[in-house]
């Protein structure tokens, strides 16, 4: 019995680790990605980790300091991995009475 | 007929509620000034494509023509400030003014402009880039001078092998600038003009006031806000020249990685044809059906598209109903009365003048780039209620 609660709390608590370097993941995405462009761009893919790697290799060449590279590797791979299902298309809103720039 | 309209109407209804349950808190819903709701890839920069339900025209208007960016759009360019630099292998360097571009003779150009990645979605493996479907395509009347005209008033020498071109926009950070390099031979080609106007307009989202319209070359050739082209001995070496926008030489199976000596410059687009009615998924009551669509390719005219409603198995021709040209789509359509109801698959397969016809597969390449399968819709056709 005590082998269980102690099973699951590791379980837990696992899960608690894994969920805090998503969101870690996450806030290292807001700030060493949407500097240059929006996040739909990251969002509409689905790439294996090596391909997220080079991705962030790419990127860093490009200019941007990722400061929690790690994190931000196993957010991108547990949402936005090539396992997951493909991203649903989304619309842009009417504005073809507005006025183009 | 009415009825099958209803139908189509319910299904991209039901979709477009789809779409916006699928918009999560990261990304707000986004409008776009002058364009009419599109598959929105990007906001920031705007990469845009759009629905193949807009492709019923032979020019794509504008609200509806897709848009492909790679830096922030520069601030909109005073025209009155604008100077195109033409400098390089020249006899006499240039700052010419609009006004000096519109003294040269004018040339209206039908050409179709595709992003290179178009299709990129449907390649197994997935691919990294925007994941453009059908839509990264339109076809304008393009006007303008000739590059050529251009070069000749500043006296581009005969040994520059390359032209060098310069868009107003600049990169972020360390993101490398956008320059392209096109030979000499296509820079002189009389198709090849400075845009300054697209269907009659000039706007700044597709590169206005000065466009460099490549026809038939990739849509990346045509590079917006032009503002330098140099007359160079070697193309440029920049990041959009190499590694970006390179194709294979020898074909790899997917997945794997390409030789970086054995990657060559994408020039002319492949032959390839689209159905844009009826959409992917449609579900429509038993009765004759429009199928519709374009066909392209590159350099070359379209000669031939045919059709088939089995999978591919028995194909008929399809009617062209615009006129024949390099460098411009051609439109197609053919009525149809399934007899029975039932899941059917659509195909289309275009020829071109060159004898060049669609594959069944597209060669995977490692950027996802020219996608050119032949087309394959999938309906399913009810008994009526």
């Amino acid at each position: 019995m005590n082998g269980l609660i102690l099973t699951c709390f590791g379980v837990v608590a696992a899960l608690a680790a894994d969920q805090v370097t998503l969101d870690r993941g996450q806030k290292e995405e807001s700030r060493s990605c949407l500097p240059c462009h929006s996040l739909r761009l990251i969002h509409s893919q689905r790439l294996s980790k090596a391909a997220w790697n080079k991705e962030l290799d790419k990127m860093t060449g490009w200019g941007t300091k990722i400061q929690d590279r790690d994190a931000l590797l196993e957010y991108l791979l547990a949402k936005y991995g090539d396992d997951k299902p493909v991203a649903p298309l989304v619309m842009s809103g009417d504005g073809s009475a507005a006025k183009g720039k | 007929m009415r009825s099958n309209r209803r139908e189509l109407f319910a299904a991209l209804l039901s979709a477009a509620v789809a779409t916006k349950l699928a918009r999560s808190a990261d990304d707000p819903p986004v409008t776009i000034a002058g364009k009419r709701p599109m598959i929105l890839h990007n906001d920031r920069p705007e990469d845009l494509e759009t629905p193949v339900r807009y492709f019923d025209s032979w020019i794509t208007p504008i609200d509806a023509f897709f848009v492909r960016q790679h830096l922030p759009r520069p601030a909109p360019i005073d025209t009155e400030a604008y100077r195109l630099t033409v400098n390089g292998m020249v006899g006499k360097p240039l700052e010419l003014t609009l006004a000096d571009l519109r003294k040269l003779p004018q040339y209206t150009v039908p050409a179709t402009i595709e992003c290179t990645g178009n299709g990129r979605a449907f390649y197994s493996p997935k691919l990294p880039g925007i994941q453009w479907t059908r839509g990264a395509i339109g076809n304008a009347e393009w006007r303008g001078p000739r590059v050529s005209d251009v070069l000749k008033l500043a006296g581009a020498a005969g040994a520059a092998a390359y032209m060098e071109t310069d868009g107003a926009d600049t990169g972020l950070a360390a993101t490398p600038d956008f320059v392209r390099s096109l030979p000499m031979s296509k820079a002189l080609n009389p198709a090849t003009i400075l845009a300054l106007s697209m269907n009659g307009q000039t706007p700044d989202i597709h590169g206005f006031p000065v466009r460099l319209i490549v026809p038939g070359w990739d849509g990346t050739s045509s590079v917006k806000w032009v503002i330098r082209i140099s007359a160079t001995a070697q193309p440029n070496g920049g990041f959009f020249m190499n590694p970006g926008y390179r194709y294979p030489k020898y074909a790899l199976p997917p997945g794997s990685p390409a030789k970086p000596a054995e990657l060559e410059v994408i020039e002319g687009m492949p032959v390839k044809s689209c159905i844009t009615a009826p959409e992917d998924g449609t579900k429509a009551t038993l009765g004759s059906i429009a199928i519709r669509g374009f066909a392209w390719a590159g350099e070359q005219a379209i000669e031939r598209v045919e059709v088939s409603t089995d999978g591919g198995s028995r194909w008929r021709d399809a009617q062209l109903s615009t006129p024949k040209l390099p460098f411009a789509w051609r439109m197609f359509h053919i009525d149809w009365r399934p007899s029975d109801p039932g899941y059917y698959t659509i195909m289309s397969r275009a020829t071109d003048t060159a004898g060049r016809v669609q594959p069944i597969v597209s060669p995977w390449n490692p950027s996802g780039y020219l996608w050119n399968a032949i087309d394959r819709v999938g309906v399913t056709m009810e008994k009526p209620a």
